[in-house]
């Protein structure tokens, strides 16, 4: 059987991709394509130790699975929202790219 | 319980990634040539010349009912876990269920009254 | 987990069911034909929130012979007990108060769908103040954050809201992943998602080793945490997203989210990472207490020193609540002070959430009068509108801590439980700060009432439920400073107590 630590080096390294494409890319949507990467390496994270950390041993304990269900759907209003606002920038400046959008600067 | 030796694993894995992902920046900027030409930098289309803009636009609209269409859809996962457990629950668990419901059959009749599923 | 109490449960979240409510008579009052029905949007937002804070106080957490007992419900996802109380109070209120605030801004106040989304906002700040289980802490924040990145970007004809918007959104969303991959380790060390139970399965001796990994989660959550209060670090969203996004929303913003903020982190700091709990010898307690305290330090000094040159009075505003930001870290890296430190929190929260709405509240009329949010157009508004005047000094000096305002009080117990809890030195540096950043208020109070301008003889409109934010939000903050302090911070600390019992 696979064990448990290939799982989390999976999930590791997605999240340390989508971390990376979050940081590297200029895109907005690159972007939010990043931070996708990492919910779903949390969700990898959620669905392994669920199947095999559970203290009580039973088919009760659920956590790990709703917990999965409740981070996608909120990845998929995130993703909805996100979106929106994209749109809203591209249509007042013709452009996604994150650097660009540089009126208020700090 | 998890033992420690199950965590020792991303560590290691963070470190690796660091490392070889510096290296092989470093690597490539030293030892690579960099001459673009025209036709290298081409866009790849079975050796044929490219036609039109690689990222066609579609109409915005599609856009709209895309996220109504998510949204509307990630819902029904809720309705997995709450049929696992409906006989235990019973009654309560039904009532909820419709509460949710209609919950969200209002902010379907919102975005229907708000035009947003008209087509033009 | 007590046995499933069907009345108890419902009413430990009476405010979200009235705000469910709320939420959907507003959205069938905002799509009605009648311009007549849609104009009242706004007043039933916000008198509907401010109703609604009513319900924490009369179905309020009691012993285990009460009604509503103190503890776990809804299978442990909510704690309700008297800080959750105190902080759902707060928050309520604040919505109302934005609503009405934001009745009388163009391109907001007529659009229904502003109100909706506020009141979902609210809806998952009340969540947050009483969350006790991973995925409801997960959902929570997330509750509060997608409506505030909408709000950010409601203007949608301004380039700047949108600006707003997508920085918040991309920053924020990057925050909340980094926070829940550490949540998602809190689960994997225990197999369990109650945060009650974590410090529990943590300290077990099978465990005893795993110092770096748990240190790890804590870091990762801390990042989610210093987003959302704006802690340095973590805070360069922070003035970018305040000037752009429309005034009413950087004020909920910078007032709601993070008194929101901080009551999870309270709540979630003492009851994950306890005193009790110490791996390979080391008590996490004290990572996390030298943690906020950095964070503290550097949120204060940054924040007032980079606000000394702003021109913008919303960047100024922003700045500032950076630095407010700061003070408040100084009452949770306080905690060995036990409740002195959670209720210190809480009182300033309290202060701050009213002290920050009425400044906010004038910079709305002044920039809807005027067009202007630069701090040298502010000059003679005290010949033009006094009353406003007035109110803004007042709302300033509590922000800089100048008695008989709340302010005062506010750093006042803050810094007593840094020095009970033996961080003199940090009481000091907040000290410091707060002379320093007297400079700028007093700078704006001076324009405001020395310098001259030629539109003296232009007063400033104030539409009827101005006047009423403005007098509430005055009058509380002058009677926090004063008669009602001891009241506030007595009930704060039963609600600290809570958390340690």
């Amino acid at each position: 059987m696979v064990s448990l630590w290939v799982y989390l080096v999976l999930a590791a390294a997605l999240f340390s991709i989508g971390a990376f494409g979050v940081l590297a890319r200029r895109n907005a949507i690159a972007i939010l394509m990043g931070v996708e990467l990492m919910l779903n390496a949390v969700n990898i994270n959620l669905v392994a130790f669920w199947r095999f950390v559970r203290p009580d041993g039973g088919s009760e304990n659920m956590f790990g699975q709703v917990f999965t269900v409740f981070v996608f759907v909120v990845a998929a209003a995130e993703v909805a929202v996100g979106l929106a606002i994209i749109i809203s920038v591209y249509r007042s400046k013709r452009s996604v790219i994150a650097e660009e959008v540089d009126l208020l600067k700090w | 319980m998890v033992a420690l030796s199950e965590f020792a694993p991303i560590g290691a894995m963070l470190l690796l990634a660091i490392v070889v992902g510096l290296l092989l920046l470093f690597i490539s900027r030293i030892l690579g040539p960099n001459k673009p030409t025209e036709r290298k930098s081409a866009p790849y289309e079975s050796g044929m010349k490219p036609i039109g803009p690689g990222t066609r636009r579609l109409p915005v609209r599609f856009y709209l009912i895309a996220v109504l269409f998510i949204l509307f859809d990630i819902e029904v996962i809720f309705f997995l876990p709450w049929a696992v457990v409906f006989r235990k629950l019973g009654l309560f668990a039904l009532v909820e269920m419709f509460i949710f419901i209609i919950i969200l059959l209002v902010g379907y009749f919102y975005a229907w009254r708000k035009g947003a599923l008209e087509w033009e | 987990m007590s046995e499933f109490d069907t009345l108890a449960s419902y009413l430990s979240v009476a405010p979200e069911i009235g705000l469910t409510i709320l939420l959907l008579i507003v959205l069938a009052f905002s799509v009605a034909r009648r311009e007549v029905e849609r104009a009242a949007v706004p007043y039933i937002a916000g008198f509907g929130m401010i109703a609604l804070a009513a319900l924490p106080l009369i179905f309020a957490p009691g012993d285990a012979n009460s009604t509503i007992p103190e503890g776990l419900y809804w299978g442990g996802m909510i704690r309700y007990d008297v800080l959750a109380q105190v902080f759902r109070v707060m928050i309520l209120l604040a919505g109302g108060i934005t609503a009405l605030m934001a009745s009388g801004v163009r391109g907001v106040g007529r659009r229904g769908e502003f109100y909706i989304v506020i009141i979902v906002a609210t809806l998952g700040m009340s969540l947050m103040s009483a969350s006790a289980d991973l995925v409801m802490v997960f959902v929570a924040l997330e509750t509060t954050s997608i409506p505030l990145y909408i709000l950010a970007a409601f203007k949608r004809d301004d380039t700047r809201s949108a600006e707003s918007g997508i920085k918040y959104f991309l920053f924020g969303s990057f925050a909340s992943a980094i926070m829940l991959y550490g949540l998602s380790l809190l689960y994997g060390f225990t197999g369990q998602t109650n945060i009650y139970q974590l410090a529990a399965f943590m300290g077990s001796d099978a465990f005893a080793n795993n110092l770096v990994p748990v240190l790890a989660s804590m870091v990762l959550v801390v990042v989610g945490f210093g987003f959302k209060v704006s802690a340095v670090p973590f805070h360069f969203w922070t003035p970018d997203v305040y000037e752009g996004a429309p005034t009413p929303v950087t004020g909920y913003v910078s007032v709601a989210s993070k008194a929101a903020s901080f009551a999870l982190l309270v709540r979630f700091f003492v009851a994950v990472y306890p005193e009790t709990l110490a791996l390979s010898g080391e008590s996490l307690q004290n990572f996390w207490i030298q943690l906020m305290a950095v964070f503290a330090v550097l949120s204060m000094t940054l924040g007032n020193v980079l606000a000394l040159s702003q021109k913008n009075i919303k960047r100024l505003l922003a700045y500032s609540s950076i630095a407010q930001a700061g003070y408040t870290l100084i009452g949770v890296a306080a905690i060995q002070s036990q409740e002195l430190s959670i209720a210190s929190v809480g009182f300033y929260m309290f202060m701050y959430t009213f002290t920050n709405l009425a400044a906010f509240t004038v910079v709305i009329l002044f920039s809807e009068a005027t067009g202007s949010e630069t701090i040298a157009d502010l000059a003679g508004l005290n010949r033009r509108s006094p009353w406003l005047a007035l109110a803004m000094t007042i709302a300033l000096l509590s922000l800089a801590g100048i008695p008989p305002t709340a302010g005062f009080f506010g750093k006042f117990f803050v810094f007593n439980a840094a020095v009970r809890s033996g961080l003199t030195w940090l009481a000091v540096v907040g000290v410091l700060n707060a002379i320093v950043a007297l400079y700028y208020y007093l700078v704006v109070i001076k324009v405001m009432y020395v310098d001259r301008s030629e539109d003296e003889d232009k007063p400033i409109p104030v539409g009827r439920q101005y006047v009423w934010v403005l007098w509430a939000t005055s009058l509380i903050v002058i009677v926090l400073g004063t008669v009602g302090a001891q009241t506030v911070y007595d009930w704060a600390a039963r609600g600290a107590m809570g958390l340690f019992t």
